[in-house]
């Protein structure tokens, strides 16, 4: 429950960051003029209906113009190749940051959008490998660690955190490019769940209580298997979420409390045993007394005259 | 006004109207034959010529040699308690693992299928089996192994032995004992038994031999005597501290706090050492046990968990919230020593035969599964767990699936792993209401649990009802303001609930202080909890002692403490000395000796040795007294027998600390006519006071010196009276100005 909302929160947060990144990096390698200046006005900005908005778009025009004027030499700028990666790389993110956000709710992020992750995984790699690529340069240096920001990086970063977090790996192969065996059977089991939820939810809530106890026990039983291996992933977290509360908060499946007197009545057999204990030992055993020592003292009369005197 | 208001103890209030000429017959008789007595320790040493003649022969290499010794017994002693220490820990999380795990899938199964009662059935059995076992082995082999032995050992460090307390039997018996009072789901904790533990591995490493196993390795003799024993135990007594809460400093301020009297620069130190050795190891084999060896880093049997996290800081303005939960601490801490102390008295005069007190551990062992089930069952506050939750065993029961009953959470766990969750579980895991009647029930369970006869400490209940208040405290200061929700964690509420509350019932202060830091690694608590301490232990002394001072009272110990009472100056040694006083001539008949020593209604420990008339010129003691009769140092066999090897301080040594009673020692009727020149053997220079010395100069003397006799003489020097701590013990302070109490004879 808890780590669903969270993520949610978190998803929602970077998502609504990074759109603007992009967007922003994207049209900086196309036009070819990398100023830091400009992108100051873009991050405050709350929706994306102000960076299209008509009003603001000049602004970033004259931005640009200013910008033009102090364009560096050839040489410091950054190579084809790697204005290439850096292209694929903001291509691939768009892609899987637009395949996250709608699998936000309910959550599927690892079933669209592990391929999507692999794609912009393996150019994250191409950009950051020590390999030198065409005309003898590596891209690592000027793309990732030449400023301040290290943009791509923190932007890679950040979605390498959500995909841990989602625990993807868990539920898709190897090559992330489908989900695993474990992961179809259980997608079937919660399947039929769902069906026969849906079967019987018009009717009496207690039949489907009956009904689909089975069914359910089956889904909540493999849960829990993989819960204790550790072979979970987001979606079927929050899948088995929602399938718990509909079954115990929706249609009040769980176990009632109904054996309230027999439980009564045993803790107060065990709470009366004390009473009768204490109270036979109180009346029956002999009380033990202690015997006191006296002190044998010289004169304790005199010295307590002695106590007065002094006293007085 | 002016007369000492003569007051008695409470168990002779009953005796007073009928009693009162009875006295003689109480003394002697039956009241013989019972097996505990007190023996109060001779922490003065004997300089007697065997011991001048010892000295001398002793090259310096020998004293090089005994000072190496002294450092290889306390790295000895601090391996010991630590692996004391590991034992204890793995048993119980072993056993109390199966415990669980077994009821667990029992309630599992009958949430399903109707029938909880049987699991409460269960519960309650393998409770109280788990705790009949422990009481039987304390109550029918080991009585004094019962409660914490804190108690005891501050006793034993003030200068009382109370007897088998540090014998090998008894170390059997606490760990046992406590391993079975946990595993059966006591409201105790195995701390404080560990610090018993450790000084009585100490008090047998240091002697270099176990009467009970009969084994002699003949190493370490020099410190058989109660002197350098003290010295041991007190290092013992860190060590266990420091393996218990992972705090070697503050089980070393512990040893300084509630024991030695003598304190110098080299004896802290080896006790540091043999603290810091205790928590080395026990880090060690927890390590070699958790797959992780070599790591060093996990100390302690408690241990509180960093609390380092943003939300843990803490800012001014909350100082006198944290100083009001002090106060709290203390009031609560005085009720539940209040209630401890009447239903202790109750236990003495009514539970005291052996049956009825494995009794009343078994009932209270199944009571205690009762309520922790009533709550659990009646529990409406269900909570999903944290993503990072450490409870094993989390109990759904009738929770939507995938919550889990959070009053289970406190319960339904050893009280360690509860007091952890309870720092550390995130907000909103518990709800006020599961946490306000928590607070309740275990207050009185825990309350109920203390003096039972088992061995268990006090000290993880205590922390538990602290633990839980202070976070009920937590979350009502961040319900209250919407700020408030920012700066009010509940975790560091409830360590500093825990730290009032524990405060409030055992009233340390300084020692409490560093173990509470020590225990949480976070040195920026130190102020907070310090002053949490300060205002429980103010509020707390206000209505009622500590709970350990109020269970050594009980036990009629005549303990000193640091100082002699206020307005007490006018009391001069003539008025506190016994007299007339038993002399012994320095040349005496073999035939008075053995009488004086077998009359029972005097049973002294110490007599001056007079040359007439009546003049002071040594002191000699019970224990030298039968040595020297065992050894039949009589003058005429001397004489007859040139050959006969010369008594040595090693004979006097090997007795130690049992010495045989003077009934198994045959003389016979001959040898009764013989003489016994003590001249030898004596303490030629007693310490003597005037008859005008003041008690706060007497109980100085006392105190700091560890006396056990201090003759009165005097300006000629002759004996007029002799001095005890029994003497000393008996005035206090109350209500009504100095007060004399009548100690009972235990």
């Amino acid at each position: 429950m808890f780590r669903h909302r969270y993520v949610l929160v978190f998803l929602l947060l970077a998502v609504d960051i990074y759109i603007f990144g992009v967007s922003d990096a994207v049209n900086v390698t196309a036009s070819d003029s990398a100023t830091k200046p400009q992108q100051d006005p873009i991050y405050p900005s709350p929706s994306s209906s102000v960076v299209n908005s008509p009003v603001f778009k000049p602004a970033v025009d004259s931005a640009f113009s200013i910008s033009l004027l102090s364009s560096f030499p050839d040489d410091l700028e950054i190579s084809e190749y790697c204005s290439e990666l850096l292209r694929l790389f903001g291509q691939r993110y768009v892609t899987y940051v637009d395949c996250l956000v709608p699998s936000a709710r309910p959550v599927k992020v690892c079933e669209n959008c592990s391929p999507g992750y692999q794609s912009l995984h393996e150019v994250f790699m191409n950009i950051s490998s020590d390999q030198v690529g065409p005309g003898n340069v590596s891209c690592r240096n000027t793309i990732l660690s030449s400023d301040r920001l290290m943009l791509v990086f923190l932007l890679y970063s950040n979605v390498d955190l959500i995909w841990k977090k989602s625990n993807c790996e868990n539920c898709v192969t190897g090559d992330l490019k489908g989900p695993k065996n474990d992961t179809l059977y259980y997608l079937t089991l919660l399947n039929q769940t769902i069906t026969c939820f849906d079967k019987y939810k018009q009717g009496n809530l207690s039949e489907l209580c009956k009904n689909c106890k089975t069914a359910y026990k089956n889904l909540n039983d493999l849960y829990s298997g993989m819960e204790a291996n550790n072979t979970l992933c987001i979606d079927l977290e929050d899948a088995m979420n929602m399938t718990r509360k509909l079954w115990s908060k929706k249609f009040h499946c769980s176990f009632p409390r109904e054996e309230t007197v027999p439980v009564v009545a045993v803790s107060a057999f065990l709470l009366f045993l004390p009473i009768v204990f204490y109270l036979s030992s109180f009346l029956h055993s002999e009380q033990k007394k202690r015997k006191l020592i006296h002190p044998q003292r010289a004169k304790s009369y005199s010295s307590l005259m002695n106590i007065q005197d002094k006293k007085s | 006004m002016a007369n000492i208001t003569k007051k008695v103890s409470w168990s002779s209030r009953c005796d007073e109207f009928g009693a009162v000429g009875e006295e003689t017959p109480l003394l002697n008789g039956s009241d013989q034959a019972r097996p505990l007595r007190q023996v109060h320790l001779d922490y003065d040493n004997i300089e007697n010529q065997l011991f001048l003649e010892e000295e001398r022969r002793m090259s310096f290499l020998a004293f090089r040699c005994l000072e190496i010794s002294r450092w290889v017994i306390c790295g000895l002693i601090g391996f010991l308690t630590g692996l004391i220490a590991c034992f204890i820990d793995i048993v119980v999380e072993q056993l109390a693992g199966i415990k669980y795990k077994v009821i667990k899938e029992n309630i599992v199964r009958f949430t399903e299928a109707g029938g909880l009662s049987i699991s409460l059935i269960l519960w309650a059995v393998l409770n109280s089996s788990f705790v009949m076992l422990g009481a039987i082995m304390v109550a029918f082999f080991e009585p004094i192994a019962a409660g914490s032995g804190i108690p005891q050992i501050k006793c034993y460090l003030n200068g009382v032995k109370i007897p088998r307390v540090v014998r090998l039997k008894t170390l059997v018996i606490k760990v046992c004992g406590v391993i079975c009072s946990v595993v059966g789901g006591l409201a105790v904790g195995k701390e404080g038994p560990m610090i018993h533990s450790g000084a009585v591995v100490a008090a047998g490493v240091s002697q270099g031999r176990s009467t009970s196993l009969k084994r002699d390795f003949k190493i370490f003799e020099y410190f058989r005597r109660d002197t350098e024993k003290r010295d041991f135990v007190s290092a013992g007594a860190a060590a266990g501290v420091s393996a218990a809460f992972g705090a070697p400093v503050g089980g070393v301020l512990f040893s300084l706090e509630e024991g030695a009297s003598f304190w110098n620069q080299m004896l802290t130190w080896r006790i540091f050492f043999a603290s810091m050795i205790s928590t080395f190891t026990l880090n060690f084999f927890l390590s070699v046990y958790h797959n992780k060896t070599g790591d060093l880093s996990n100390p302690g049997l408690i241990n509180f968990g960093s609390f380092e996290s943003e939300a843990m800081g803490y800012n001014l303005y909350e100082i006198p919230l944290f100083m009001a939960m002090g106060a709290l601490g203390g009031l609560l801490g005085a009720l539940f020593n209040f209630l401890n102390y009447w239903l202790t008295i109750f236990r003495i005069r009514y539970v005291h035969r052996p049956c009825l007190q494995v009794m009343e551990a078994v009932l209270v062992a199944a009571v205690t599964a009762a309520v922790a089930f009533i709550m659990i069952y009646f529990s409406v506050d269900c909570q999903p767990l944290a993503p990072d939750h450490t409870e094993e065993y989390p109990l759904q029961l009738f929770c939507a699936d995938g919550e889990y009953n959070s009053m289970a959470t406190a319960f339904f766990n050893t009280p360690e792993r509860s007091v952890r969750s309870l720092f550390h579980n995130p907000r909103g895991t518990y709800n006020a209401l599961t946490l306000g009647l928590f607070t309740l029930t275990y207050f009185f369970l825990a309350c109920w649990t203390y003096g039972l006869s088992v061995s268990a400490g006090v000290f993880i209940p205590s922390l538990l009802i602290g633990a839980a208040w202070g976070r009920l405290c937590g979350i009502l200061l961040a319900s209250t303001t919407s700020t408030a929700s920012t700066w009010a964690d509940p975790g560091k509420y409830a360590l500093i609930g825990a730290a009032a509350q524990l405060g409030g019932i055992v009233r340390m202060t300084l020692s409490l202080t560093v173990i509470m830091m020590e225990a949480t690694g976070n040195v920026t608590y130190g102020l907070p909890i310090m002053l949490v301490l300060m205002t429980a232990k103010i509020v707390g002394d206000y209505f009622q002692e500590g709970l350990y001072d109020i269970h050594i009272k009980l036990q009629s110990v005549p303990f000193l403490h640091w100082e002699a009472p206020a307005t007490s100056h006018w009391l001069t040694a003539r008025e506190v000395m016994s007299s007339p006083v038993i002399c012994l001539n320095r040349i005496e008949k073999v035939g008075t000796i053995v009488d004086i020593l077998s009359n029972t209604s005097t049973n002294h420990n110490g007599f001056p040795v007079v040359v007439q008339p009546a003049k002071l010129c040594g002191l000699i003691l019970r224990s030298q007294l039968i040595v020297l009769l065992k050894h039949k140092v009589f003058v005429e066999l001397a004489r007859s027998r040139l050959t006969q090897r010369k008594l040595q301080l090693k004979d006097f040594r090997d007795a130690y600390p049992r010495f045989p009673p003077i009934q198994s020692i045959h003389v016979s009727q001959d040898e009764r006519e013989c003489m016994m020149d003590l001249t030898e053997f004596m303490n030629p220079t007693p310490y003597t006071v005037p008859l005008e010395t003041s008690l706060p100069r007497v109980f100085k003397l006392f105190r700091a010196l560890g006396l056990r006799h201090l003759v009165v003489v005097d300006d000629e020097n002759r004996v007029n009276g002799l001095v005890t701590r029994k003497d000393l013990a008996r005035y206090h302070l109350g209500k009504h100005g100095l007060e004399e109490l009548h100690l009972a004879q235990t």
